[in-house]
């Protein structure tokens, strides 16, 4: 073993001398490491495996189809990225944080010089990577089958960004959840937004049959406190390439990308309280 | 680890016979009536609930799923709720599916023999894709079938105002006007058509034949009229010439064949005939 | 003092080297020197009741602990199952929040980041990233220690070095032995050379690395580090720490430099006798054990030795051996702490 030289008495640390690491390095390296962990995740590639398999099987589909064979391909392709991108963000993103508490790696890290909050921002970076080379993944597998029938349509990539911004907003929802419940609720509880959020237009509907007063003003409520997640789907309207301006995906990007602060913001206020035992 | 295989095996085979025997028995016997299942088939708003947000697929879905019911035709009920499935359900999912509006609307109008449940689809259809030119068109030709001038024309103008709409179907167009009796209009649009430099040259020999029957008929329907009121004025006798007719101010001119050529009057008859009978076709 | 083996044969294993009491301890710290410097670490009137587990009311676990760490020393937190330990440390650390009070690393409040440069932090029983190796946990750990890009994979291949893991530094963890994830555990604990707070660090090591880590936590003090540690192995404690604190029952029992605590004074003496029985030779005199022909006797007083010794030369037997027992920490834990009992909160 080799000895140590002889430095300075540690009460000079109390003078300011403090080495800190600059805090989007922090963010950056525990999102590396996030990456690096869940790419080792089965739970993955077997999503990945089913929603490449779903855009196959679409092919097949579409060989009994009257009309529009590439609609149904465009259909299934878009469907299968949106879908299994959700459950893939679920899945994982309920067990980043869980899975450093019940390891316990979480005090180790913690330990360290590095604010709460960049540690949540730090996995949620890490996902959010992990997501998108996904999504790009079955975006290849989709276009290289649109390519076999000359139907290679750059409008759908429109679609397809909105739904991994739709990927981000579901992954703080799990991180949020899952800073203060088990990963079964959390992913209950996700799963659960999801639906509402793309049932958010009948809270509408509800509103307008209810007499006023305070059952329309809950129900009102209601639709403005959920995110609308059918406002990051415009997946019919890129398959039919009706005209979308440029200004109302940029406003539906930004509409999701709100929601994004806003869960990750609530998840780091749970996490700030949460105490370690 | 052998006798654990064998017993894990020995377990599996149990199960799959259990399998077998209890879901042969459990196979019902296909229902009398087939279509009363598609009764239950949820309306296009709860379809919509329940896709969370994957309305399209689920449309897909159920047009795969309509294309086999409605191809097999020894369904004989199959018609039952055509327009539950097509107009309440896979449209409602998806309401820019064209395909869908387009076979629903054949099945409905020439297998189900219902042009009104047709035309209502079709409807919605246009009103959903208001660039779509072939749903329009669809519609026109379905109502011609059946011998409906008035709104087939209706249903052709709509379809040659959508914007990309390909030119030759003016000629759909036109050919309601003289089905329905509107001859100026006819002869105009089929003018418009002849002379039009940006139709093809088929088209457009189409038109000016369509133009030339058009006025011969014009022509001789005319003259046919003039000579019954002579009659009528002369206890039956017909004129001695059309230009007799003229003269009496039943005529306004001796009617002249496009291209040249004097009509045939036969005075003993009272018999207008064209110049030559190929032009019109068998009547 | 090593009583000599009978036959004067060489010890045969490293076991039979280690000291059977406590080695002479290093001389107090001079106070006036200590005095004036920020404690490394200040707990003052801290308090912390945790709930209960779906009913009312709150079990507390830390009730009113303060103590300070010299700076440049080895400070033990001792104490039995359910003392408070781990709370103590988690509250230190920022894990877990004071009801009241307040605990402060150099003079900042655990609850600011900030405090933690500078420190390193080995848990109980610790476990990494499966999918990591050695050396790519240490590299990532030395990133969140504040260690610049280009030195970080030189700070790990030393601290590998010096923990012995430098032959196995790419090897994932998940294949490592318990012992040797502990090592790992060490090397990132001691990036950027800072003061370090360590969990029953010796729980789980065989004697061999117990004895290299207790060599590892000298040459930190060595170069002028602060060491603190919980513990319940006692041993250990009592080679290697200038103070103690002595937790029971969430409360402080007893503190300060373990010299002053255990007073240095002879509580008896062992007298290694052989060809006489001892009893009834003086009035007061026990058998403690026999080794053969050999009798280990045990009197209490100065008195009482020179009596037995005179006796037995007197009836014609051999005194192999003479040794005072000071008190050891273990008596002094007992005396504070009462009997054992079973665990409670932590």
């Amino acid at each position: 073993m080799n000895p140590a030289t002889t430095r300075a008495a540690s009460g000079d640390r109390a003078a300011g001398a403090v080495r800190r690491p600059a805090r989007p390095g922090i963010v950056a390296a525990i999102a590396r490491n996030t990456f690096r962990e869940a790419v080792r995740d089965r739970v993955l590639y077997l999503l990945l495996f089913f929603a490449l398999g779903l855009i196959l099987l679409s092919r097949v589909l579409s060989m009994i189809t009257v009309g529009d064979e590439t609609k149904i391909l465009k259909d299934f392709g878009l469907s299968a990225i949106g879908l299994f991108g959700v459950l893939t963000a679920v899945l994982m993103g309920v067990g980043l944080v869980f899975r450093e508490i019940e390891r316990r790696t979480v005090q180790v890290l913690l330990a360290r010089p590095i604010r709460r909050a960049d540690f949540l921002l730090g996995k949620f970076a890490g996902l959010a990577l992990v997501l998108a080379v996904n999504t790009g993944l079955m975006t290849l597998g989709l276009y290289a089958l649109l390519a076999l029938h000359g139907a290679a349509d750059p409008g759908l990539l429109r679609g397809i960004g909105l739904l991994y911004i739709e990927q981000l907003v579901m992954t703080a929802a799990a991180l949020l959840f899952s800073s203060f419940s088990t990963p079964i609720l959390s992913s209950l509880l996700t799963l659960g937004l999801y639906a509402v959020g793309h049932l958010s237009w009948s809270l509408l509907l509800l509103e307008e049959k209810l007499p006023p007063g305070a059952g329309r003003a809950v129900s009102h409520a209601f639709y403005w406190l959920l995110p609308n997640l059918d406002r990051l789907d415009i997946k019919a309207e890129v398959v039919h390439q009706v005209a979308l301006a440029p200004s109302l995906v940029a406003l539906a990007a930004v509409y999701g990308a709100g929601w994004v602060l806003v869960l990750l913001a609530g998840a780091c206020a749970v996490f700030a309280r949460r105490e370690f035992v | 680890m052998t006798r654990g295989l064998a017993g894990a095996l020995g377990a599996a085979a149990a199960g799959a016979l259990l399998v077998g025997a209890s879901g042969r028995a459990l196979e019902a016997p296909a229902p009398a009536s087939a279509p009363a299942e598609l009764l239950y088939l949820p309306s296009g708003g709860t379809l919509r609930v329940a896709s969370l947000g994957q309305e399209s697929v689920l449309a897909d879905l159920l047009y795969l799923w309509a294309i086999q019911y409605y191809s097999d035709y020894t369904e004989t009920h199959r018609h039952e709720y055509v327009e539950k499935v097509f107009t309440d359900a896979i449209t409602e999912l998806d309401p820019r599916y064209r395909d869908a509006y387009w076979l629903g609307a054949l099945i409905m109008s020439v297998e189900a023999k219902d042009l009104d449940a047709a035309l209502r689809l079709l409807d919605k259809g246009i009103a959903m894709n208001p660039g779509e030119w072939r749903l329009p068109y669809l519609a026109g030709w379905e109502c011609y079938f059946q011998g409906r001038y008035d709104q087939a024309a209706a249903y052709f103008e709509k379809a040659i105002s959508v914007p990309g709409a390909p030119r030759s179907i003016r000629r759909a167009s036109a050919g309601m006007f003289s089905k329905k009796g509107d001859v100026g209009e006819a002869l105009a649009r089929w003018s418009e058509l002849a002379n039009d430099p940006g139709m093809d040259d088929e088209t457009r020999a189409i038109a000016a034949r369509r133009w030339s029957e058009l006025i011969v008929e014009r022509d001789l329907g005319a003259a046919r009229a003039a000579i019954a009121v002579w009659r009528a004025q002369h206890a039956g006798i017909p004129p001695h010439s059309l230009e007799g007719l003229v003269r009496a101010g039943l005529l306004k001119a001796v009617p002249v064949a496009p291209g040249g050529g004097s009509y045939r009057y036969d005075a003993l008859t009272g018999e207008v005939l064209p110049p030559d009978a190929r032009v019109l076709g068998p009547s | 003092m090593i009583p000599p083996r009978g036959d004067g044969t060489a010890p045969s294993s490293a076991l039979e080297t280690l000291p059977l009491q406590a080695p002479p301890r290093p001389a107090p710290r001079d106070p006036a020197a200590l005095r004036g410097r920020t404690p490394a670490l200040r707990l003052a009137g801290v308090r912390k009741a945790f709930r209960r587990h779906l009913s009312l009311g709150r079990i507390p676990v830390l009730r009113g602990v303060s103590f300070e760490v010299v700076p440049g020393t080895i400070h033990g937190l001792l104490g039995p199952n359910g003392a408070g330990k781990t709370t103590t440390l988690r509250i230190i650390l920022g894990l877990v929040r004071p009801d009241s009070g307040t605990a402060e690393i150099c003079g900042r409040l655990a609850s600011d980041p900030d405090s933690r440069a500078g420190v390193g932090f080995l848990p109980e029983s610790p476990w990494f990233y499966d999918d990591l190796t050695a050396r790519e946990f240490l590299e990532f750990s030395a990133h969140l220690a504040g260690i610049p890009g280009p030195s970080r994979a030189g700070e790990a291949r030393r601290l590998l070095e010096r923990v012995d893991m430098a032959t196995r530094a790419d090897t994932p963890l998940r294949r490592c032995s318990k012992g040797m994830v502990q090592r790992v555990g060490m090397a990132q604990a001691l990036l950027g050379d800072p003061e370090l707070i360590l969990d029953e660090p010796m729980s789980g090591l065989d004697p061999v690395g117990r004895r290299e880590f207790r060599d590892l936590i000298l040459e930190q003090r060595a170069a002028g580090r602060t060491v603190f540690f919980s513990s319940h192995i006692l041993q250990d404690a009592e080679m290697i720490c200038d103070r103690v604190t002595i937790l029971d029952r969430g409360a402080v029992a007893a503190q300060g430099e373990l010299a002053e605590l255990l007073g240095g004074n002879i509580r008896f003496w062992e007298v290694g006798l052989r060809g006489v029985d001892p009893t009834g030779l003086i009035a007061r005199v026990a058998v403690l054990r026999t080794s053969g022909a050999e009798v280990i006797a045990r009197v209490d007083s100065e008195d009482d030795l020179d009596r037995l010794l005179a006796a037995v030369v007197d009836r014609g037997g051999a005194i192999r051996s003479v040794a005072p027992c000071r008190e050891t920490l273990e008596d002094l834990f007992l005396r504070e702490i009462g009997a054992p009992r079973g665990g409670g909160a932590r």
